[in-house]
This record gives C-alpha cells, sequence and structure tokens, in this order.
C-alpha cells in the first residue's frame, strides 16, 4: 500500500471549486477528506458540501447562562452578605437585579461565544500548517489527502476541473 | 365637435442617471490588489503624519499628563467642580464619549443585521470609534473621581472596612454596563479582524510587525470551519450588542434620570439619550470617513460618495428623532407647570448661558435638516464632516446644558452657583487629541478597511440588464 500525500488543489473562482469537489468525490475521497481554504466565506451550497458543525452557539448559550447566574450572584448574594438600606427600598431589589443580570447575561454570552470560536476553531495555533498566501489573496484552495500512487490521476483531473495548481504540500509555521 | 387627445403623461425632465459601477460593490478589483493597496496605505507614511503625531503626544503628554497630575497633587479643587454643581465637564465628557463609541458599534451591527451593503468598507472604522471613545470615557471618569488610586473600591472583592458596591446605586449599574460594552465592543472589532490580521501575516516579510500579525492572527487559514465557528461569533455578536448598545445609554441617562432634581427627572430620558448617542456617533462616523478619505493613501477606492449618503440618510433620520426626543422632553415639565421645572427651563434659554442653548439647537436641529435632506450635499464630503463637527458640538453643549447647567438650578435657591470650569478645559482637550492619537497609530497598525468583507460583497454583486436599465443585483451568499 502506498504512502498517503496531502495535495493542494489551487483555483481562480468558485465554479470550478465545485467541480473539482465533485471530481475528488468521483475518485472515492470523502467529506472528511478533504477541507476548502479560501479568503471569504463560501456557502456549503455553492461548493456541493456539508456545512462545517459549529459548537459558537451552544458554548455561547451556556455562557448566557452562567453570566446569569453570575448576574443573580451579585444582585443578590452580596445583599444578603453585606445587607443596605437604601431609600426605602428592598433589600434585595428585583428591579433592579433586571438590570445587573440582563448585562451579565449578555456578557456571558458574548464572552462565551468568543472564547468559543476560539476554543471550536482551534485557536490560537502556531503550529505548522498546510496553507499558502495567495488564499488571502483570493484564491480558493482545496485540500485534500491521496494515495501516492494516485497523486498523478488527481492532478490532472483537477487541472481538467480548473485548477491553476495541484502540487503536494508540506505543513509550514505561518 | 372636435375632440382633441389630452397628454397622457406630464412634461418629462431629464433623470439624472447614476451608473452602478460608481459603487464600490460593481468596481470590484482582484482580491490581492485591494490587500496591496490596504497594506500600502498602513506602510507608507509622510511627514505630515508624523509631525501630526507628534503634535498630538505633546498635546496628551501636557493636557492629560501634566494637568491630571496637577489635579490629583492639589485636589479636585483645581477644577472647576463647587457646590451645587458636583458634577462638571468631566461628567459631560463621560456621556459625550459614550455616545460617540454608541454608533460605532451600533452602526456595524445594525447594518450588518439588515446587510446593508454599502457597510462593508466603513464598520471597522466605525468599530475602532467605539473602543477608543470608550477609553476616553472611561479616563474621565477616572479623573472625576479624584482619588483614582481607590477605583478598586467599586469592585467587589472583600475588604477590611466591610465597603461593598450598592446595586441599588445606577452608578454602580452604570460601571456593569459600560464594562460589558467596553469588552463585548472590543471583541466584536477583533472578530472580523481576524482573517486582515491573517492578510497582513502573510503580506509582512519582516519587521517588527510581523510577529504581531502573527500572533493576533491566531494561525487563521480561512478553512471551512474557521469561517463557520468566525461568522457564527459574528453573528450572534451583531445581535446581542444591539440590546447591550441601548442598555448602556439608557443606564446613562438614569445617572441623572434617578434623582429628583429639576430638568433630570423624566421618564423619557432613557430613550432621548440613546437617540442622542446616536445623534453624536453618527456624526463622527461621518467625520472619520472623510479623514480617512483625505489622509489615507487608496482610501479613496474604498471610501465612496455612496457611503457618505448611507451615513447621511442615517444622520438625517436620527436629528428628527432626537428633535421629537427633546421636543417631548421639554413640553412635559413646560404645560405640567412645576415651578422648578419652568425655573430650569427659563434659565437655560434666557440665564447666563442663553446662547448655548440657542446653539445646541442650531447645530443639532437646523445644521442637519437644511443639508442633509439634499442627496448631492450628502455625498459631498467635506459637507458631510461639516455638519457632523457641528452636530458633535451640538451634543457637547447639550451635555453641558443637562449636567453642570442643570445642576446649577436646584430646590435649594441659595446655593445657586454658575459653574466655572477649571483644569477640566485642559483635560478635555487632552481627551480629543488622544482619541485622535490612538485612531492616527491604530491607522499604521490594523487594516481598517475590512478587506475580505468589501471582497464577499462585490462577489455577491452583479448587474443585470432589465429593459433599457442596468440595475444592481445582489446575490445572497452570506
Amino acid at each position: 500500500m502506498s504512502e498517503t500525500i496531502t495535495l493542494l488543489a489551487i483555483f481562480e473562482d468558485m465554479e470550478p471549486v465545485s467541480e473539482g469537489i465533485d471530481k475528488l468525490y468521483e475518485l472515492g475521497l470523502s467529506d472528511d477528506e478533504m477541507n476548502v481554504i479560501s479568503g471569504i466565506p463560501v456557502k456549503n451550497t455553492i461548493l456541493g458540501r456539508p456545512s462545517a458543525i459549529t459548537y459558537v452557539s451552544r458554548i455561547g448559550m451556556f455562557g448566557a447562562l452562567m453570566g446569569m447566574a453570575l448576574g443573580i450572584f451579585l444582585i443578590y448574594g452580596i445583599p444578603y452578605l453585606y445587607p443596605l438600606l437604601v431609600g426605602g427600598q428592598a433589600i434585595f431589589p428585583v428591579p433592579q437585579g433586571i438590570i445587573i443580570t440582563f448585562e451579565m447575561t449578555m456578557l456571558g454570552l458574548m464572552g462565551f461565544s468568543f472564547i468559543g470560536m476560539f476554543v471550536d476553531s482551534g485557536f490560537p495555533s502556531y503550529t505548522p500548517k498546510e496553507y499558502t498566501p495567495e488564499i488571502s489573496d483570493g484564491r480558493i484552495a482545496v485540500l485534500f489527502s491521496c494515495p501516492g500512487d494516485d497523486q498523478k490521476k488527481f492532478v490532472d483531473t483537477l487541472t481538467k476541473a480548473g485548477a491553476i495548481s495541484v502540487v503536494p504540500t508540506e505543513a509550514r509555521h505561518l | 365637435m372636435a375632440s382633441y387627445a389630452k397628454p397622457l403623461a406630464r412634461p418629462h425632465s431629464e433623470e439624472e442617471i447614476e451608473d452602478p459601477r460608481e459603487h464600490l460593490m460593481h468596481d470590484p478589483l482582484p482580491r490581492g490588489k485591494m490587500n496591496e493597496m490596504v497594506m500600502e496605505s498602513m506602510h507608507e507614511t509622510s511627514w505630515k503624519f508624523w509631525v501630526a503625531t507628534g503634535f498630538l503626544t505633546v498635546v496628551v503628554l501636557v493636557c492629560i499628563g501634566y494637568y491630571w497630575y496637577y489635579m490629583i497633587m492639589n485636589g479636585l479643587g483645581v477644577a472647576g467642580v463647587n457646590r451645587p454643581v458636583f458634577w462638571g465637564i468631566f461628567l459631560v465628557n463621560v456621556v459625550f464619549w459614550i455616545g460617540i463609541s454608541h454608533a460605532g458599534t451600533f452602526i456595524s451591527a445594525i447594518l450588518r443585521v439588515l446587510k446593508v451593503e454599502s457597510r462593508r468598507p466603513f464598520t471597522r472604522a466605525a468599530e475602532l470609534m467605539t473602543t477608543f471613545g470608550l477609553v476616553q470615557a472611561g479616563l474621565s471618569v477616572f479623573m472625576h473621581m479624584g482619588r483614582v488610586w481607590l477605583t478598586y473600591w467599586m469592585f467587589p472583592i472583600p475588604n477590611e472596612r466591610m465597603l461593598w458596591p450598592d446595586f441599588h446605586s445606577p452608578l454602580m449599574w452604570d460601571l456593569m454596563a459600560i464594562t460589558t460594552y467596553l469588552l463585548c465592543s472590543t471583541m466584536y472589532l477583533f472578530l472580523p479582524l481576524i482573517p486582515d490580521l491573517a492578510m497582513a501575516r502573510d503580506r509582512t516579510e519582516s519587521g517588527w510587525l510581523k510577529p504581531i500579525y502573527k500572533i493576533l492572527a491566531l494561525g487563521f487559514r480561512g478553512t471551512e470551519g474557521e469561517w463557520k465557528n468566525l461568522t457564527t461569533a459574528m453573528n450572534i455578536f451583531a445581535f446581542a450588542i444591539i440590546p447591550v448598545m441601548f442598555s448602556v445609554h439608557t443606564i446613562v441617562s438614569w445617572d441623572f434620570a434617578m434623582a429628583s432634581r429639576p430638568g433630570w427627572s423624566s421618564t423619557v430620558f432613557g430613550p432621548y439619550f440613546v437617540i442622542g448617542a446616536l445623534h453624536s456617533g453618527m456624526a463622527a462616523v461621518a467625520i472619520v470617513l472623510f479623514l480617512l478619505r483625505s489622509t489615507m493613501k487608496h482610501y479613496k477606492y474604498f471610501i465612496r460618495p455612496e457611503h457618505f449618503d448611507t451615513i447621511g440618510m442615517l444622520m438625517f433620520m436620527v436629528s428628527m428623532a432626537w428633535a421629537y426626543f427633546y421636543f417631548n422632553d421639554y413640553i412635559v415639565p413646560w404645560y405640567g407647570g412645576d415651578v422648578w421645572d419652568k425655573l430650569f427651563q427659563e434659565w437655560a434659554e434666557k440665564g447666563p448661558m442663553w446662547y448655548l442653548w440657542y446653539i445646541m439647537l442650531f447645530c443639532n436641529i437646523v445644521v442637519p435638516w437644511s443639508i442633509l435632506w439634499n442627496k448631492k450635499w450628502r455625498r459631498t464630503p467635506w459637507l458631510l464632516a461639516s455638519a457632523g463637527l457641528l452636530i458633535n458640538v451640538g451634543m457637547w453643549l447639550e451635555r453641558y446644558i443637562i449636567i453642570p447647567a442643570g445642576l446649577t438650578i436646584n430646590r435649594m435657591p441659595f446655593t445657586w452657583r454658575i459653574y466655572t470650569p477649571g483644569v477640566e478645559v485642559w483635560l478635555t482637550i487632552g481627551t480629543f487629541a488622544f482619541f485622535l492619537l490612538l485612531y492616527m497609530l491604530a491607522s499604521r497598525v490594523i487594516p481598517l478597511i475590512p478587506v475580505w468583507e468589501v471582497q464577499e460583497g462585490q462577489e455577491a454583486h452583479i448587474i443585470r440588464k432589465i429593459g433599457k436599465a442596468e440595475i444592481s443585483t445582489l446575490s445572497d451568499l452570506e
């Protein structure tokens, strides 16, 4: 059995990318064996690929609940420990509680969404990666692995589909 | 009897035809070229830039560094605050800068939620205004505190004096709300910046900026998963930050409205303050866009009359809303006839500082209404920026009339005293200079144009020919 190699196919436009992905499916690659790298977000329906799963919104919701709990603790926990009488108001005031709880909930939601984006994307990550700066200049790359023996078949097929280059790639420091 | 056919249509005039190619979205350049333009604008700096930077640095050092030190050493007495006006220009500046900061994130978020395409090139410039505006607001709070080294008393941490923050107090709500807004708007600024930092990383060969870009780009490549996570987070922020923005300025208004004081105790103060914040903030966006377009290389390609038109329309709409709320806030106490409210209103209109009231109304209503109705004028950058400048003068005066002038009139006439600012004038100049300085320095390091968002928009736009007209068409690529 031959060694698996990683190839990076570079395309100029979106149209040939979806065609190239179809060809990769025909050659037997599955969704998990390829990744599209682009300088702008590309809808999965354009590429004919399933949508990437994200946990950001779930992490954000968890953060919102945590924030709400913190808000409730601040507004009710602190007066419980250190009661202060102000202007005949209740020690545990509900209207003020709504304000603080709202702010803390939103902070939790956004803070955890931010952290969730980091966690789910594996950021920060400074290890070597397969990449070419041409991508941030507008080109679209399809990164995939294939058996070394079939390299020529893959290169020819993708070149015919419109790739401007299909080359073996190695991880490098960004 | 002869009959004559009436003309079927009224006489026609020549309508000015707008070429859709004048719009940034229909005038695409290759992404590599746009990247190059943005990087060049950051790196090619004329001597004038450094002269201006040097001047602003000196102003900041003198006005903030020296005068703050002077105030700390000599006490708050060197400022003009005294009985009954304990809240002076520092608090005017807090409200003003929070207002400025509001429009930045709000414009970016609301236009993103509503998918307004003309937002694309200027969202970052607006978001940056939020962060730097909040820095000035924070500084002004610390200046106002006097004994700034005791700031930690505001935080809920155990201490031997058993002093705990009191959540019954609007000032405490303010601290929580502003902190939330500062943190969230900074994160919101950073998220869409990541792909552009990756672009800057790829295009920077060496130098001290290379490791900074490398660290801040976090290893972003643009894989499907990374984009999905990024856009999901951005969408959450765009929706969530709007109610936070509304809450922050409403809570700022409650610092005043919760007090039983003539001129302050008003149920309409919340929305009135929010709309006031948008009024000054949008005007500030117009000024910032004008300055960027005039001073940054290649920015005439990215920031075009159409963008000033968008901002101008928003400014016009907001100025009308501000006038409505102001009138609402004016007529209810006026009609109610409470003697103290009447006294306050008469004092503002006819008292020793009457001219401030008229300048405020002129700048906030007459200026925008006489300029912004005209499309051609809205699309004239210097004119829109001038209107923006005057609106900001008007909005600053509005806060001045509410705070120190408002405190002058109270229910104990024997305490009435006109506020005369002292050292705070210099500190105010310092905050303005510091805002500009931060912005200028950021323009050398941060790509102020979100290039990937511009390219995304350009990919989504096509021109269709329908009948004899060429129509701009937008595909839903987002």
